[in-house]
């Protein structure tokens, strides 16, 4: 029933025009990674560590956990027009499966980004004739670290626009808390512990410590990102399973 | 005659679809317009062009005799209007509504109250509209409408989702405006029987054309009334009429009667009697105006 | 008529939480700042010998994304208190002209903006003075870095004002936002004139001023054509 759920949702996002929002994040990483001016070439390391490290400053900082707004909004729109929660509770599912396959949705379409953010990225380093080997272990590193990041942001934003019909509400709730991000990865206290600052800290290859899983330590990734997306994730369901609908 | 609203060859496309096409309203002053058709037949379309809301694509729009496109903000001043579903703020409590509305339109606060007591929303005049069940909201739409005490009141499928009671106090409200208040209505409707007591005049267009405008008399005209007769023995009655030389047609065990004259009943049943059959029922079998409405709107889809 | 529509816009903007984020904006800015000098002081304090213009850097590396945000935000909640029960359709019938309509939108926002950078100048102010950065204050920066910002922004206002009023689902004008927070954000690298780089005052001319004449410029020349758009549409 579950996935039924989710080729209903799927096929209610299509006609939403999602794969224009999908298509937003892999021009970003084309488009900076073609105009890049550092000197992707013949430097001492890696031409494409350079190239990911740069993108990850706007991709993983801002890009990512903003746009985890916009999907979840997306995600939710038609509900919210015209009595959709009605009809669509109404029929045989329960409410916990509805918000997990709108979750599973929503995840999914983040992990189709992130791969199709680097295969951009590649296309662009491909074309300005990067020398160096593609790192792969490195580039699938940040793909799934990123992804796994915004599980709870993705859980919270969608907690936010079931909450709220507008789409501007939840956004703000998301500028609110991205925006300091900025800061905390700055912060040698703050950045590690700050929900919003991981998709970053996850994606960014700035490290010599190659040999861990992630670019952050195991116990980071298990206490911050679970634990907050286990408190999101939480909150969420159980609001929507109270949540009266009209 | 004064028309209140007169459009000429009003037209409206969306791409290749005609919404509506070439209709020539014509609305006196004091009547309570019907205007009927099936959903999607170019009703509220219309309705959007009567207020400005959408441009028509060909034709042209008198309402007070000023043209629309010249004269909206004049014509508006006097124009109170519901379009489609009640348009409302939720977050805002009745009164709050009316307040912002009332800003625009210049009316006296003391308004806000009077309206809300004709339309019995008084009592909740301070509760956020949010809370409101549909038939308070279509309500509060109805007192929007009259806050400025228009000439003219456009009412747009006014009593859609209103509970039978709700639905009769409107009508009882709509009947009211034009002696009590010397306006003119136009309302539309796809359920004739709604229009059918209160309306003076009806305009019916179906696939965006007008197929009939007129007083209901004379929809009431169109109505071919028959006279039915039962028997004992349909069939043999049916032969022994037709001997006799009386038009007659059988149907579903009942007699009709094709001329209708007090001549030709008294003669069709004096025969009837003579040949003793059992005569049960006479009665005239009128055509309801929803059957004359949906033959209308039927043979408007021919064309 | 513009002043019954102004009032009853600001009936219409109760209760949804206009005002607080105009008060968040401003207070957001200078707080990042609380927290970043109250970590590190000591370190700040000593990275520059006019401690007040090195602090309104500080507060000013935020202000323009700040503002960027707010103006989406703002915008696509203006648009959805109409767009919730479909009011357009009320509000055009009533005896107004779409461009008053239009221009009462309008105003409302950038006074609420207005509003947000005035608090912006007497926050910086208060938390300058409790970080005792010493004398003279620099008054007339700090109005500066309040409201050359705002004035360069116009033209984002009159944008978005634009694409969320026209659209039906708010989640364009929400993309649009993402974007143009992107692009404000990366201001350094792009050229002059992207509006979004505006509001951060910098250009190749390093004249802050020449970005609040061409934001007051652009902005009224896009508030015209988002006006004229707006009434050329048929109401949703």
């Amino acid at each position: 029933m579950l996935f039924s759920i989710m080729r209903s949702e799927w096929f209610k996002l299509q006609k939403s025009k999602v794969s224009s929002i999908i298509m937003l994040g892999p021009a970003l990483g084309f488009i900076m990674g073609y105009l890049n001016n550092e000197p992707l070439q013949a430097q001492q390391i890696n031409g494409w560590f350079i190239m990911f490290m740069y993108n990850s400053l706007v991709y993983g900082l801002l890009f990512l956990p903003l746009m985890t707004g916009v999907l979840a909004g997306t995600i939710c729109r038609y509900e919210h027009q015209a009595g959709g929660w009605k009809q669509l509770l109404s029929m045989p599912v329960t409410r916990n499966k509805v918000f997990i396959a709108k979750y599973l949705i929503l995840i999914l379409l983040v992990l189709l980004i992130q791969f199709l953010y680097f295969s951009a990225m590649f296309v662009a380093g491909i074309l300005k004739g990067i020398p160096d080997p593609f790192p792969l272990e490195i580039a699938l590193k940040s793909i799934l670290g990123g992804w796994i990041a915004t599980f709870p942001l993705l859980a919270l934003q969608l907690w936010m626009s079931i909450m709220w019909k507008s789409f501007a509400a939840p956004f703000t709730v998301n500028v609110i808390f991205t925006l300091p991000s900025i800061m905390a990865v700055n912060s040698e206290t703050f950045g590690p512990i700050y929900p919003w600052a991981q998709p970053f800290l996850m994606m960014h290859n700035f490290t010599d410590n190659m040999d861990t899983l992630f670019y952050v330590p195991a116990e980071q990734v298990l206490t911050i990102v679970g634990g907050s997306f286990l408190l999101f994730f939480i909150g969420g369901l159980i609001y929507f399973r109270r949540k009266e609908l009209f | 005659m004064e028309f209140i609203v007169q459009t000429n060859n009003l037209t409206k496309r969306f791409g290749k679809h005609t919404a509506v096409s070439a209709i020539n309203l014509k609305i006196r002053k004091g009547e309570v317009y019907g205007f009927l058709g099936p959903n999607g037949a170019g009703k509220s379309t219309t309705i959007r062009m009567l207020l400005g809301l959408m441009k028509p694509t060909y034709g042209s729009i008198r309402i007070f005799n000023e043209d629309l496109n010249k004269n909206r903000i004049k014509i508006l001043k006097q124009v109170g209007s519901l379009v489609e579903n009640p348009s409302y703020y939720p977050h805002l409590t009745a009164y709050e509504n009316l307040e912002a509305l009332r800003k625009i339109l210049g009316a006296p606060k003391s308004r806000i109250e009077e309206v809300l007591a004709i339309v019995r929303l008084s009592d909740v005049a301070n509760k956020k509209v949010k809370s409101f069940s549909l038939g308070m909201k279509q309500r509060l739409g109805i007192a929007a409408a009259l806050l400025h005490s228009p000439k003219l009141l456009i009412l747009d499928e006014p009593t859609n989702g209103l509970d039978p009671n709700g639905i009769i106090e409107m009508r009882n409200l709509i009947r009211r405006l034009p002696k009590e208040y010397d306006m003119t209505v136009l309302i539309s409707s796809h359920i004739l029987s709604e229009i059918d007591q209160i309306a003076t005049s009806v305009g019916v267009i179906s696939k965006g054309s007008l197929i009939f405008q007129g007083p209901i008399e004379e929809m009431r005209k169109k109505a071919n009334p028959k006279i039915r007769i039962t028997v004992n023995e349909p069939q043999l009655a049916y032969q022994s009429l037709l001997a006799n030389g009386i038009q007659v047609d059988s149907q579903n065990q009942h007699l009709y009667l094709s001329e209708q004259t007090d001549n030709e009943v008294a003669k069709a049943v004096k025969c009837l009697i003579k040949n003793d059959f059992s005569v049960y029922r006479v009665e005239e079998e009128k055509q309801s105006l929803e059957d004359i409405f949906l033959q209308m709107t039927k043979e408007g889809n021919l064309q | 008529m513009i002043g019954k529509l102004l009032q009853a816009d600001f009936i219409k903007i109760k209760r949804k939480g206009f005002w607080l984020l105009s008060f968040l904006g401003a207070f957001g800015v200078v707080g990042l700042q609380i927290v970043n000098y109250s970590l590190r002081y000591d370190w700040l304090i000593q990275q520059s010998d006019d401690k007040w213009l090195y602090y309104l850097y500080n507060v000013h590396s935020f202000t323009a994304m700040a503002l960027v945000l707010g103006i989406v935000i703002l915008t696509s909640l203006i648009a959805s208190v109409e767009d919730e029960t479909n009011a357009w359709k009320q509000l055009i019938a009533l005896p107004v002209s779409k461009m008053t309509v239009y221009l009462s939108k309008f105003t409302v926002l950038a006074t609420l903006l207005f509003i947000s950078s005035t608090l912006l100048a007497i926050f910086t102010f208060s938390y300058g003075l409790f970080l005792d950065l010493g004398e003279p204050v620099p008054y007339i920066e700090i109005l500066k870095f309040s409201f050359y910002p705002y004035c360069a922004s116009l033209p984002i206002l009159a944008f978005h004002l634009w694409i969320a009023t026209v659209s039906r689902n708010q989640g364009i004008p929400i993309t649009f936002g993402v974007i143009g927070c992107i692009a404000t954000y990366l201001a350094y690298v792009l050229p002059d004139w992207v509006i979004w780089k505006w509001p951060t005052l910098m250009n190749d001319w390093n004249d802050p001023l020449m970005n609040v004449w061409l934001g007051i410029g652009f902005g009224i020349l896009l508030y015209f054509i988002g006006m004229f758009d707006f009434i050329r549409r048929d109401v949703k």
